[in-house]
Formats: C-alpha cells, structure tokens, sequence
C-alpha cells in the first residue's frame, strides 16, 4: 500500500505545519474546500497538544503569564512531534526547551518550575510499591549493617534548587503572588506516600545522605559521606535516623543486604 | 441473535470519580478511556479498581492507530492486554481510523480512502489484533471533516466489509453518522441501513458544535434532537444494543449525565418492548 502511505505522510505533514501536496487529495464541496477541512485537522492538532501542555504546567503558565506561555508552547510544538500513544507524556522536554532556549533560558528559574511541576505529575501515577515497615530494621543482623542498601520508591525526586524556586512554585499553586526571586541553595523532595503526592525541604546532610543511597550506596558509604557533617560517634545514629524517617515517611520499598 | 445487552452506561471521567465512589449511582455500566488506565501506579488505576468492584466496564481506546502504515505498536498492544485482564471488559474498542505515521502521533482520529486496498490493510491487522488479545474487537465509525478522492465506497461499505472479512464487531456512534452526514452529504438513516445487523455490539451518542458550514465531533454539548431521533431509528433497526453517552469536554455534574442518559432509556422504552430491553443477570460478570 504504497499509495495509503504517502497519503498518510503528506496528511501528517500537513498537521506538522510543512509543506505538503495532501490538499490535492481530497475533495472540495460547494461550501467548504479542502484546504478548509484539512485546516480543522490541523487546527485541532495544535489545540490539543497545548491543552496537554496546559494541564502538566498550570504553575509554570501562571508565573509567565498568557502571553509567553503560548510562545512556549508555540516552539515547543515546533520542535516536538508526539511519539506517544498517550497525551500524558507529550510534554517531558520542557525543561530542555526552557533551558536550551532564549529568552526562556534567560529566566534561569523557569526550569526549576517546570522540574518542580513535573516531579509531581510523574508522582501521581508513577509506580506502586508495597514500602518497608520501621519493624523489619530489627531483622537485620549486626554485621549486615555495612552493605544494606535501599530501594526508593519510583516517584522520589531530589530536586536541588538554586533559586527560590518552591516558595514560588507554592505560591502560585494557591494562587497568591509569587515572592521576590532570590538566589538560594536548597534542596527538596517530592514523592508519593500511598495516593497523595508529598513534598519537603532537606538538610545538606540529609540531601547527601539520600543521594548517595539513591545512587545505590550502602549504609557504609552514606556514613561515610556524612562524615562531612558529623564527627565519628554520632554518625552512625544520624544515618540510621534518616533511614528510619524516609521508612516512616513511606518512601522506602525495599531493603537489600 | 445472541447480542449481549448491558444497558444503559456512561464514561467514566475523572471529574465524576468521587460522585461514584460515594453515591454508587444507578447506571448500568461504565466505558472507561484505556489509555487513561495505561499507567504504572498511583490513583487512576486505585479508582479504576473500585469502581470496577460496583460496575461492568468496557474498554474504549484511541491509540490503536489500526489504519497506519506503521507497523502495529507492540508495546500499545501488551499494556492494552494487561488492562484487560485487569478490568474484565464486557469488551474492547476503538476507531476504524489512523493516529500515527512514522512513529509520529496525530492524537486525532484520522480517516481513511474508502476502498479495496485499505479494507484488506486494516482487516488483516484486526485480525492480529484479535488473535493477541484472543477476543474480538469493536471497531467505531468516526466524525470526519474530510473525503479522500482515493474513496471508491461509502464510508458504511467501508465498516461493514472490514468487519465482515476481520469478524470484528462494530460500535456504532450515532452522533458521528450525523456529524459526517451532514459534513459529507448523505442520508443518515441510509448508513444505519447499511450495516450487518448482527455485528452492532454498542452505541454511542455525544454533542457536537458548528465551526461555520462544518459540524465538529467535540462532546462538549448535551446530545441534540436530531440524534435523539436518529437514535430511535437506530433501535428500532438494530433492536435493544448497549448503549452510552460520551462527554468529554464542558462536564456537567454527575447527576446532570445521568438525567441525559434517562432521555436514551425513556426513547429505548418507548421504541422497543420491556422483553428485548431485559439486562442478564449475570451482567456483573467480567466476561461477555
Ligand atoms: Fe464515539
């Protein structure tokens, strides 16, 4: 079906926006021509890409107002065609277009928003995991204790910030004006527990304790790392304290030793 | 004719899940939108679950992209099965329709030229279809704003002989044969004449808008007169088929669907008698 293909390629074409000989193939009537039905398709594609665009980035739309929010997604369906057989994905390179391209990039903040905004949709359906319970920590042998290692659940993300990035993005989830832009280091985490998304500040040493366990080290090395913080003694009772919070908080799934 | 009959259902929409899961409302079954389902955790598929625990379901896709020149899409088709076995589906639909071409997703139900080189593209790929999933399929007829000079047939030539040579079922939407009659000029009752009575598993009905001489298929508007009436034609052709009510955009309150739906039942009670509108018993079961 050499035929069917080209056809399907020159309509294709068409709703990308290049240039395609596809209006020779359809028919004209009285009170509509092909190039005016062809246009509905065409019209409709572009709507429905910015109405998923929309709905992933409501906060982001609201920092940049109407205006360059429709420039952004104007380009970014200009460079993005959808793979996906689902409208939910449709958006994922946001961040990229925000930071690769002016006068985006020029707004350095943006793309902590987007990142902000994303860590919680992929969290809403990411998937589920039956966590850990405080108790099975007692199971674990003494000598054990230098190689266990943990196992997250999928929707935890460390998002490090170098702006004020989720005091904004807070603001404008309950619709307030947004605070002033200051350069700050913070780092936060967004994760699912059960059905509702979480999210929360962290300390530098709780930041380098979980990256370094998200990375796959073991409690060896996560002490080790906090060694950075904390002077021999007490650091072992900080790493089992963290551990015993992310378990508590429900972001722990597994235990390997 | 064996035709299950599930009566009278709505889309599931997740605007309306709360209002389900705590007033357990009076409709007979739920349609859910597969692709909504395809995800890896959290809520869509906990409330799936539960609702699925009160209500028969059916499954009705837009991804399967049956008319593309692509090969079929693998992955779609192992996550569509694994949904299946977890809702236990009356059954499972989508469009007589591309969406995708060289891996790029339109996310539109595109239409095909009517003719002998598609019917035996897309029937053969029913078929491979059917026999992953080990079912049969249904297969929706459109609104479409275009007509390929490529056509040889009318668009209800079309369906029927697809499902003819694949032994697919047919879900007939009622609203789209108006919306592409009158976009297309033809006669409305004569595509409800023209196909296989016995194959008619489900209806759809739905709102549509006008965008200057052309009807658009947007589910945003209650179902209007002329498909209620079209509706009643439709029953009276095909006897008592499962039927529901899509919206998809301007979503009313529960309560205000379900009044909708009542119109759809109070027509089939006036249309057919009390014997042929009879739901089985055994309608809470997940195989058909
Ligand atoms: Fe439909």
């Amino acid at each position: 079906m050499p035929e069917l293909r080209q056809l399907q390629q020159s309509f294709m074409g068409y709703l990308l926006g290049e240039a395609s000989p596809v209006v020779e193939q359809i028919e004209s009537s009285a009170d509509t021509s092909a190039q005016q039905r062809l246009d509905i398709y065409a019209t409709g594609y572009r709507l429905r890409l910015k109405e998923a665009i929309m709905s992933d980035y409501g906060r982001l739309h609201f920092y940049l107002g109407d205006e360059s929010f429709e420039l952004l997604m104007d380009r970014y369906i200009d460079m993005y065609h959808s793979p996906h057989t689902s409208l939910r994905y449709y958006s994922e390179h946001i961040e990229a277009l925000l930071a690769e391209h002016k006068p985006f990039s020029e707004v350095p903040e943006l793309v902590e928003i987007a990142r902000i905004e994303r860590a919680f949709n992929d969290s809403f359906d990411s998937a589920n995991c039956n966590t850990m319970k405080i108790e099975q920590l007692a199971q674990i042998q003494p000598e054990d204790w230098p190689e266990v290692r943990l196992q997250f659940h999928s929707s935890l993300k460390v998002l490090p910030c170098e702006y004020n990035s989720f005091p904004i993005w807070k603001a404008l989830s309950e619709e307030e004006t947004p605070p002033t832009l200051v350069k700050e280091n913070s780092s936060w985490i967004v994760w699912r527990k059960e059905l509702v998304s979480r999210y929360r500040t962290l300390s530098d040493e709780e930041a380098d304790a979980l990256n370094m366990a998200m990375a796959g080290g073991s409690f060896g090395e996560i002490c080790k790392k906090l060694l950075d913080h904390f002077d021999e003694e007490t650091t072992p009772q900080q790493a089992i304290f963290f551990l015993q919070t992310w378990i508590n908080e429900k972001m722990v799934c597994q235990l390997s030793v | 004719m064996t035709r299950p009959f599930l009566g009278f259902g709505l889309g599931l929409r997740t605007e309306h899940y709360q209002y389900v899961l705590d007033n357990k409302p009076a409709v007979d079954w739920f349609e859910i939108l597969s692709e909504n389902y395809m995800v890896p955790g959290g809520k869509p598929l906990a409330n799936l679950d539960l609702i699925r625990a009160d209500y028969p379901m059916v499954m009705h896709g837009v991804s399967l992209s049956i008319g593309s020149t692509d090969p079929l899409n693998k992955k779609y088709l192992k996550d569509l099965k694994e949904l299946a076995q977890r809702v236990e589906p009356h059954w499972i639909s989508d469009h007589l329709c591309w969406t995708s071409v060289d891996g790029n997703n339109s996310h539109d139900l595109l239409p095909l030229p009517y003719n002998e080189v598609t019917i035996n593209h897309i029937a053969d790929r029913i078929k491979q279809v059917q026999d992953y999933l080990g079912r049969q399929i249904l297969m929706e007829n459109l609104s479409s704003y275009v007509t390929y000079n490529d056509s040889e047939m009318s668009e209800w030539e079309f369906l029927n002989e697809i499902v003819k040579r694949a032994d697919s079922l047919v879900l007939l939407d009622i609203n789209n044969i108006f919306v592409s009659a009158h976009n297309h000029h033809f006669e409305p009752i004569d595509y409800i004449r023209g196909i296989d009575i016995d194959r008619v598993m489900q209806f759809h009905l739905a709102g549509h808008s006008y965008s200057g001489e052309m009807i658009i298929d947007t589910h945003d508007h209650d179902v209007c007169d002329p498909v209620w009436t079209l509706y009643a034609e439709a029953l009276k052709h095909f006897g008592a088929v499962s039927t529901m009510i899509e919206r998809d955009d301007n979503i009313p309150e529960f309560p205000m669907l379900r009044a909708e739906l009542a119109v759809a039942e109070r027509i089939a009670a006036d249309t057919l008698s009390a014997d042929m509108l009879q739901i089985p018993e055994n309608r809470l079961s997940g195989v058909a």
